[in-house]
């Protein structure tokens, strides 16, 4: 690699991590390939197609395009981080199982980070904004409908909750 | 045996639910997730000319970057006696590195291997490969001029299979038709875009033998084509698989395993290699497809007689074509009763990214001429275009065009049922079918065979703590082969489903499976497990009927228990009977195989028996058209499919509705481009596929067949193909164009728009 490296330090589902390296390398490669965290996957490379779907402070980012460098210092949020600690899913989790929000799987991941990102900005949204919200994760396998339907039933989920 | 490639305990199989969990937390391996201690990472040099001979690579450079181990090439792999590196399912026309010369860009030239996945794509960008351009050909019905650029010495006139179906004699009858109609359409090369890229991990143990961990459809395939290529004994490849992120026939055959096995055996270490996007897009593609059909019908538009030429672009190497384009010419009459018919299909080599099959593969492309014919046959005619259909569909005890006489046939009832919901539950349009838009309906039906002749082998144990386990080589890539599996085995065993686990393939214990394509799981390695659980079933009743006094067939089996039906008392649960068995575990084996003499054709005509049964689909929908901007909005779709008999209906409907988004994009926006023999697309900004902005409203139907020993039919493509033309069919009910070319973009249908208006004008 022509950059050189540099240490870099970063919070990662609440965790402390430190890696030494280029710090033009995608966010992503780092978490797949120095931290072990195979749950954001590459799907286009490009910023388009939401695998690899992180939050970077609280906000949605796709980690393909997101340098390392950028998030020195930084609270970054993976799929992984999601449930608690003895392994209790979040609503949204919950809900794609119950609504078979998947086939193969491999966009889910990415799939269930965005839709964490929009109920936390938006509770209770409507059907459209969940339509307008999540086309930046794409799926090759459903045909979105159990998506969509997964969000809206963790959206109900999530308002019984705070009720 | 390498500890380097079995990762500590690593599962080996695997339970539906437990699965759920994982994918949704993401901890769930996926084979691109698949990480083995101690890899060497491999990086492909591909070629940036489309047809041209090798004059020199120099990996100096490349070799200097630090944490480079080795470069190699086709020159390394041609003198290596220990290797046969063509390879191809009816021709070994294919090099694992190019040799000598390349035949489209995006080729692999050479292997940079190195300590990590981003050294060597550093370095690769430092390998210097000199070529010298030859004259190319990205058109397959220009490839076949004579004097069109040759790609293989070896297969004059770029000629990759050459086929002919004979059925009565079609020119005579078509002479007396009181109708003839003729058109050409055509179809473009797209890509499977599986979200989760190719990835294979590859190590030469230290008894010679070979090990590769990879993401494929068809571990058994691999594990031959890796025997032949390395000179091994097949039982010295052990070919493990994971669970795929998608695949849609990308993932067949040899693909990155070569390559890894060939880095591992240079370097002497496992090596890894993954895609990145635009070199999937370089790694497989549809066939394109130029379908001329003439059609001729009687007075009451009866058909009469149909004659059909194919040319079909293979790309530079044909993999499965020569076999492959006889499938698709056989289907291409379609699912109608035609007593005269005359196929020719050719497909041809071009400079351009090889083909392989493709969701419903051979088909899409025939479906989108005979779907769009039908409906241009009815118009002219002046007869509805579901009418005319249910004239002429297919039923039982018709001859199809290969002489088979069909059975089972359900098209009339799958196009009433789809007929019916597009009628039923049709939007308001009065209030939004304005001055510019307007809102059209069509059909389209497909008929396609399943692999046959075929074969699956299938074992299913109890052990002494009552788990029951499923050993197949089918492969899990989104369409629940897993759980369907498990679901047959349990039903046999008379337990719940959730106590099934199902193995991961791995060639070194998972009994053989041909593939995982063709809509063949459930069929095929289903009756292989439904066998091996009925055999362990029997073998459990054997153990209990003796001391019980009564005869096998008096054990009752209930809740994973048996017990014998007068003494309440005798009772066992499986894992009891393992335990007193003293055995350690109970096995049951089970095969299915096609009939024999299944799927022989007669080398001229193409007549015999050609499926052991047939895959039935019927689509509609209802577009709207923006008359301003030519853009077709498919509003919703309806699908229906014919299932023999029904393992689960919800991922039945799952798949028949997946299918048509997946088709959505063939019909309306999937087209891989090329400019001076490169594909300017190769990525998912410029080759777009549908989002959840696309969506249509959706529905489906699933006929089946109650019968507990019908066979199950595969229904994982039969709404994939039609959607093509039952769009184009919709767009010409709303605004009276005809486009024959896919994908139907807004740019075509604007400019027939105003064709179309400057046409009424001149009238």
């Amino acid at each position: 690699m022509s950059d050189t490296s540099e240490r870099i330090t970063l919070s990662v589902n609440g965790i402390s991590q430190e890696v030494t390296t280029a710090p033009s390398r995608s966010l992503l490669e780092v978490l797949r390939e120095d931290l072990a965290l195979t749950g954001a996957k590459e799907g286009c490379g490009v910023g388009v197609c939401g695998a690899c779907s992180v939050l970077v402070d609280g906000k949605l980012m796709s980690s393909c395009i997101v340098p390392v460098g950028m998030v020195q210092g930084r609270a970054v949020t993976t799929v992984e981080g999601l449930a608690a600690e003895d392994g209790t899913l979040t609503p949204v989790q919950t809900a794609f199982m119950e609504c078979g929000g998947f086939q193969c799987g491999i966009c889910t991941p990415g799939q269930v980070v965005a839709a964490t990102a929009l109920l936390r900005e938006c509770p209770d949204p409507a059907a459209e904004e969940v339509r307008e919200w999540m086309t930046g994760n794409l799926c090759r396998c459903t045909g979105y409908y159990s998506i969509v339907a997964a969000v809206l039933q963790a959206a109900k989920a999530g308002q019984g909750e705070s009720d | 045996m390498s500890p380097a490639l079995n990762p500590g305990a690593a599962p080996l199989s695997r339970r539906a639910v437990g699965d759920a969990v994982d994918r949704v937390r993401g901890t769930f391996t996926f084979a691109v997730d698949r990480r083995i201690e101690g890899t060497l990472h491999a990086v492909a040099v591909r070629s940036v000319a489309p047809h041209g001979r090798i004059t020199s690579i120099d990996a100096a450079d490349a070799l200097a970057v630090p944490g480079v181990v080795a470069v190699i090439d086709g020159s390394h792999v041609a003198a290596d006696d220990g290797i046969s590196p063509w390879y191809g399912e009816n021709r070994a026309d294919q090099p694992v590195l190019a040799i000598g010369k390349v035949r489209y860009v995006g080729e692999p030239v050479a292997l940079v291997i190195a300590d990590s996945r981003a050294t060597a794509e550093a370095a690769a960008a430092q390998v210097w490969v000199d070529i010298e351009e030859l004259p190319h050909v990205v058109d397959p019905v220009l490839a076949g001029a004579p004097d069109a650029p040759q790609l293989h010495d070896e297969w004059p006139n770029n000629d990759s299979g050459t086929w002919t179906l004979v059925h009565g004699d079609a020119e005579r009858a078509m002479a007396t038709a009181a109708h003839v109609h003729t058109a050409t359409y055509t179809s473009p090369a797209q890509n499977h875009v599986p979200m989760e890229p190719h990835s294979a991990t590859g190590a030469w143990l230290p008894d010679g033998s070979l090990e590769v961990w990879t993401g494929t459809q068809s571990p058994y395939v691999v594990r031959q084509r890796l025997a032949t290529m390395f000179r091994l004994d097949p039982d010295r490849v052990r070919v493990r698989g994971d669970s795929l992120g998608g695949a849609f026939g990308s993932k067949i055959d040899l693909r990155l395993e070569g390559l890894v096995a060939l880095a591992s055996r240079a370097v002497g270490a496992p090596v890894r290699m993954e895609l990145r996007r635009d070199e999937v897009f370089q790694s497989a593609s549809k066939h394109a497809a130029t379908v001329t059909m003439t059609t001729g019908v009687d007075e009451d538009g009866l058909l009469v007689a149909r004659i059909i030429d194919i040319v079909w672009n293979s790309g530079a190497y044909a993999l499965q074509t020569p076999r492959s384009s006889r499938t698709g010419m056989i289907r291409s009459p379609g699912p109608y009763r035609i007593p005269h018919v005359l196929a020719r299909s050719v497909a041809r080599y071009t400079n351009t990214v090889p083909t392989g099959p493709f969701r419903g593969a051979m088909t899409g492309q025939v479906c989108w001429a005979h779907e769009s014919a039908a409906d241009e046959i009815a118009a002219e005619l002046g007869v509805d275009p579901v009418e005319w259909r249910r004239r002429n569909l297919l039923r039982d005890g018709d001859a199809f065009a290969t002489g088979d006489v069909m059975h089972e046939m359900h098209y009339v009832d799958l196009l009433t049922a789809v007929d019916d919901a597009l009628t039923a539950d049709a939007p308001p349009t009065s209030s939004t079918r304005t001055r510019t838009r307007r809102r059209g309906r069509g059909v389209a039906a497909v008929l396609k065979t399943t692999r046959t002749p075929t074969r699956s082998e299938a074992q299913v144990q109890v052990d002494a703590e009552g788990q029951v386990a499923v050993r197949t080589s089918a492969v899990e890539m989104g369409q629940g082969a897993a759980a369907s599996l498990a679901e047959m085995a349990a039903r046999r065993l008379d337990m719940p489903a959730e106590d099934v686990s199902v193995s991961w393939p791995d060639t070194g214990w998972t009994p053989f499976d041909q593939t995982t394509s063709s809509s063949r799981t459930t069929f095929a390695t289903g009756l292989a497990v439904e066998r091996a659980a009925s055999d362990l079933r029997a073998c459990i009743a054997q153990q209990v009927a003796q001391p019980w006094g009564i005869t096998p067939d008096q054990v009752v089996h209930r809740d994973g228990c048996v017990s014998s039906p007068g003494d309440p008392a005798q009772r066992m649960t499986y894992a009891d009977v393992v335990r007193s068995s003293g055995a350690g575990e109970l096995v049951g084996t089970g095969r299915y195989e096609t009939p024999p003499g299944a799927g022989r054709l007669d080398p001229e005509t193409s007549q015999g028996n050609v499926s052991v049964h047939f895959h039935q689909g019927v689509v509609g929908v209802e577009v709207e058209v923006d008359t301003e901007t030519g853009r077709v909005h498919v509003l919703r779709a309806h699908g229906a499919t014919y299932a023999g008999r029904l393992i689960d209906a919800e991922r039945a409907r799952k798949q028949i509705e997946g299918g048509m988004l997946f088709g959505l994009g063939q019909a309306v926006m999937e087209e891989t481009l090329y400019e001076a023999g490169q594909m300017i697309n190769p990525n998912l900004s410029d080759y777009q596929i549908p989002s959840l902005l696309d969506v249509p409203l959706t529905s489906s139907t699933v006929l089946s067949d109650a019968d507990p020993d019908a066979e199950p039919h595969g229904i994982g493509e039969s709404t994939v193909p039609p959607m093509a033309p039952a769009v184009a069919n919709a767009v010409h009910d709303a605004v009276g164009v005809r486009i024959r070319d896919l994908p139907v973009t807004a740019e075509k249908v604007l400019r027939a728009l105003r064709e179309k208006q400057a046409d009424d004008r001149k009238n």
